[in-house]
């Protein structure tokens, strides 16, 4: 009973933020609807035993990344609402088609596998906790080099952010 | 009693997948299909995460570090590129990108 | 020994190259002496190959120079049996006597040296064609010497009609040739070999599919050669060439070559009632046909051109009812008396000046006495007078048909038709050139240069005297091609009483024709008893254009293949073709329009393609499973 809560109460939520990311109107409505999303999924992966994980989602991604979303928001100060009305030819179709094919593979899937839900977790031996420590170890080791890459690759963004943004015109000497 | 299986949650991450997609093809603003293709890299996360308990290695925890760092990096580039457009065309719609047209 | 056949064979060609070369640098006297050296020696070494085979009771010499192709083997061989030996014989021996007329004939024309070049080509790719040994280098002869035909019909080049002459033989000669080369094909395919006695024991020996068609292919080839029905009208137009060139191609050689084809394939013709039915009717119609257009020709040469395609026409009425014998030996006497005519003719046309409207000319016996001797024992030659050559030969040729019995008394009926015309219209041609008092003025005209009245004496005694090789008391023709005829089953001549009575009927049909000649065109019977033929201009008119056949033939083949070549050209090609073509192109140009539309450079379109297409492939994977159940 209270995995069953466990899980859907923060799925539902997943699911709402979702929703309000693409429906909202107001920039700042989606970033909170994302930020709505990103806590309900680190609460779920608490529940799989990624403790760390979900500790390092709430840091980066809910601390810096939205806080960097929220900063250009304020900056660039979208007030206007967007246009409903879609311009491009064919896309409503298209989309529509999409969202077709796409209800019509899943209900061919689960009628295909008769409404059958086989895969279930394994037993309480191999359950592991995602701690710190475990983490390391593999992380240091075996992942090492990818390790080193992306430390470089923030840097590359790093710089690659400022080269970007950088406004020339800003710093001529008056 | 019903026992909350791997499916679960990777129907989850689906729904999650399709919803951030599905955003992307209806939104014109640049930063809100952003946060789309946030939605789609957290989806991603969560199978991860969920595959990780369901085989028992660490492997796909560490994967999602290597996504999150990504995504961060991805993030801050992208927002950089959009606040230079935006300098540009005084509206932040994707929509007036055209000159690569064929 | 047989290597000798290569000395034969190979001078006239060497000569032709040495002419070639030598061209410029020496003057009329020392080509004379070289080429007419070479045609004395390819002549002289032919009699003592000759000689060898007579001793050798005509078994056949074979010699084999190379393989050709590997397989399905072929080699390039000569036979040399008895039909082929007086072929040889034949060709060499007149290419002398011819070659000697035209060193006088041809003089002072300033492409001397080119005429012999063709002359030589000519008698190689003639011996070629004689001495094969198998279809294929039959083919090769054949070939070449519709070249050599064509270089020499259009020899004046620079006159349209001969140059037009020229094209007309070697178009027709092409059509006959088409059918040659399908039965090539065709017995390269049922028998595997081009080899004469392989194909032959095949064939004896049981193997007879599809040889009605074969046989008939091959008829068609000799039918363009040998110009008869419907493929003859080349001939006329063909005496656009030098006279003594159509003495030797067109009266002795070239045009006998058909009747040599199908002698030779006599053992598989035998067995086709129907190649022989078409050979013996064909061969009958254009007797007739030639022979009719022959009464009222007004030029010397086109007289004796019919004559030869009337002649031919009996050669192929004597196949046709399976006399191979009797064709072979008409042949050679008609090679002889024909050569003699066209080299007098052509003595005629020299001293006259050129001048050969028969009209004009009248009473040249008494300027031309040697010439007209001879002409006339040519005429009496194949009016079928005896004791000449013609009589012999056109008799046998009449007794066989009549043979045979059946309807084929009809044809010999109208064989003997066509016998009384032929004497009919050689007494007028003769009359009207050297009897006949006219008043034209021929007071600067004399007797022919010795170096072509000496070749005409000869010529006139052979006619003369040719004709005893195959009389009924001495078959020396049928002892000559016994071996090569072994296996055929060749029609004999009726015995006894029979036989008489049918020479003294063909004797009388030349004879009445030669009077008739005599008083229609000398006396002027017809205007004394004040006869009126009826519709005497138009049966004239019919007989000077072929009975239209020419004109038919030109309005329907040329004028037609040209408007529907030319249709083929607009409709097929320009809208058809080219259209289809436009279209696909402009089919890409369009869709590729179409289609880069999409390309429209935002994102969201390429989302949204991405997505349904990802879906799409999705759904694929997943649905085959299903799919392959």
């Amino acid at each position: 009973m209270l995995e069953l809560l466990l899980f859907a109460v923060p799925a539902g939520l997943v699911i709402l933020g979702a929703l309000i990311v693409i429906f909202a109107k107001n920039p700042v409505h989606n970033s909170m609807g994302l930020v709505l999303t990103l806590a309900s999924l680190a609460i779920i992966y608490i529940t799989l035993n990624a403790t760390f994980v979900a500790m390092v989602q709430m840091l980066v991604y809910a601390g810096a990344v939205m806080t960097l979303f929220l900063f250009v928001i304020m900056m660039i100060g979208v007030d206007k609402p967007e246009q409903t009305r879609e311009e491009i030819k064919g896309q409503t179709l298209l989309v529509s088609g999409t969202l077709f094919i796409l209800i019509g593979l899943v209900s061919f899937i689960v009628v295909n596998s008769g409404f059958k839900w086989d895969l279930y977790f394994p037993a309480v031996e191999y359950s592991l906790e995602g701690t710190p420590d475990l983490i390391a170890a593999s992380l240091f080791t075996e992942w090492v080099l990818p390790f080193e890459i992306i430390s470089l690759l923030l840097i590359v963004a790093t710089a690659a952010a400022i080269a970007l943004a950088y406004d020339t015109k800003v710093r001529k000497p008056k | 009693m019903i026992e909350v299986s791997t499916d679960w949650y990777l129907t989850l991450a689906a729904i999650l997948f399709s919803i951030g997609f599905l955003g992307m093809m209806i939104r014109k603003n640049a930063l809100i299909m952003f946060m789309c293709i946030e939605l789609m890299l957290n989806s991603v996360n969560l199978t991860f995460i969920t595959a990780s308990k369901h085989f028992g290695t660490i492997e796909g925890q560490i994967s999602v570090f290597f996504v999150l760092v990504v995504a961060a990096a991805e993030v801050v580039v992208g927002l950089a590129i959009i606040v230079s457009i935006f300098k540009k065309q005084s509206s932040a719609s994707v929509d007036l990108l055209r000159t690569s047209r064929g | 020994m047989e290597n000798l056949l290569l000395v034969i064979i190979f001078l006239p060609l060497l000569t032709a190259l040495g002419i070639k070369i030598i061209s410029n640098l020496v003057n009329e006297l020392l080509l004379n002496f070289l080429t007419i050296n070479s045609a004395l020696l390819s002549f002289a070494t032919a009699c003592g190959m000759f000689g060898l085979l007579l001793t050798d009771k005509f078994k056949p010499i074979h010699l084999e120079l190379f393989t050709w192709i590997p397989s399905p083997e072929i080699l390039f061989e000569f036979t040399l049996d008895g039909l082929s030996g007086i072929m040889m014989l034949l060709v060499t021996g007149l290419s002398v006597v011819i070659q000697i007329f035209s060193t006088s004939y041809m003089s002072k024309d300033e492409n001397y040296s080119k005429y012999f070049i063709y002359f030589n080509v000519f008698v190689f790719s003639m011996l070629l064609l004689v001495m094969s040994g198998n279809f294929l280098v039959m083919f090769f002869g054949w070939e070449l010497v519709g070249l050599s035909s064509y270089l020499l019909i259009s020899f004046w080049s620079k006159k349209q009609s001969a140059a037009k002459a020229g094209n007309k033989a070697f178009i027709l000669n092409r059509i006959g040739d088409f059918g040659f080369l399908v039965g090539l094909m065709l017995t390269l395919n049922t028998f595997g070999t081009f080899n004469y006695e392989k194909v032959f024991s095949e064939v004896l020996n049981g193997n007879r599919e599809s040889l009605s068609i074969i046989v008939i292919c091959f008829i068609i080839g000799a039918f363009g050669k040998s110009a008869q029905f419907p493929l003859f009208s080349w001939l006329p137009d063909a005496m656009e060439g030098p006279t003594p060139a159509s003495a030797l191609i067109h009266a002795a050689t070239m045009v006998t070559a058909g009747v040599f084809m199908l002698v030779r394939i006599s053992p598989i013709l035998q067995f086709s009632e129907t190649g022989k039915l078409i050979i013996i009717t064909a061969g009958l119609l254009t007797a007739l046909i030639a022979a009719f257009s022959a009464i009222n020709q007004d030029d010397i040469k086109k007289v004796l051109a019919y004559s030869t395609i009337s002649q031919l026409g009996f050669m192929f009425i004597a196949i046709g009812s399976g006399a191979y014998v009797a064709a072979i030996f008409h042949l050679v006497t008609h090679a002889f008396f024909k050569a003699l005519l066209f080299l007098g003719a052509g003595a005629v046309i020299h001293e006259m000046h050129h001048e050969q409207n028969i009209h004009k000319m009248g009473n040249l016996k008494t300027k031309m006495p040697i010439t007209a001797a001879m002409m006339g024992i040519g005429t009496l030659a194949i009016s079928g007078i005896p004791p000449l050559a013609g009589f012999w030969s056109k008799d046998e040729i009449l007794a066989s048909t009549f043979a045979n019995g059946g309807f084929y008394y009809g044809y010999w009926a109208l064989s003997l038709l066509a016998a009384f015309m032929t004497a009919f219209y050689m007494g007028r041609h003769w009359l009207l050139i050297f009897h006949k008092e006219t008043g034209n003025d021929i007071s600067e005209v004399h007797e022919a240069p010795k170096a072509m009245v000496r070749p005409l004496i000869v010529l006139g005694i052979f006619s003369f005297f040719i004709g005893f090789i195959n009389t009924p008391f001495f078959h020396g023709l049928e002892k000559v091609l016994e071996e090569t005829l072994h296996y055929v089953d060749i029609t004999h001549l009726p015995e006894g009483i029979t036989l008489i009575i049918l020479a003294v009927v063909s004797i009388g049909a030349g004879f009445t024709g030669l009077l008739l000649a005599y008083l229609i065109y000398i006396v002027d019977i017809l205007a004394y008893f004040k006869v009126k033929i009826p519709l005497k201009e138009e049966i004239k008119e019919l007989s000077s254009n072929t009975l239209y056949l020419n004109k038919f033939g030109e309005v329907i083949f040329v004028k037609g293949m040209k408007s529907f070549s030319r249709k083929t050209a607009v409709v097929v090609d320009g809208l058809l073709i080219d259209g289809l073509v436009n279209k696909i192109s402009s089919l890409f140009y369009n869709s590729s329009q179409k289609v880069s539309k999409s390309q429209n450079g935002l994102v969201r379109s390429y989302v949204v393609y991405f997505g349904f297409f990802m879906l799409l492939l999705i759904g694929l994977f997943i649905a085959t499973p299903w799919v392959s159940n």
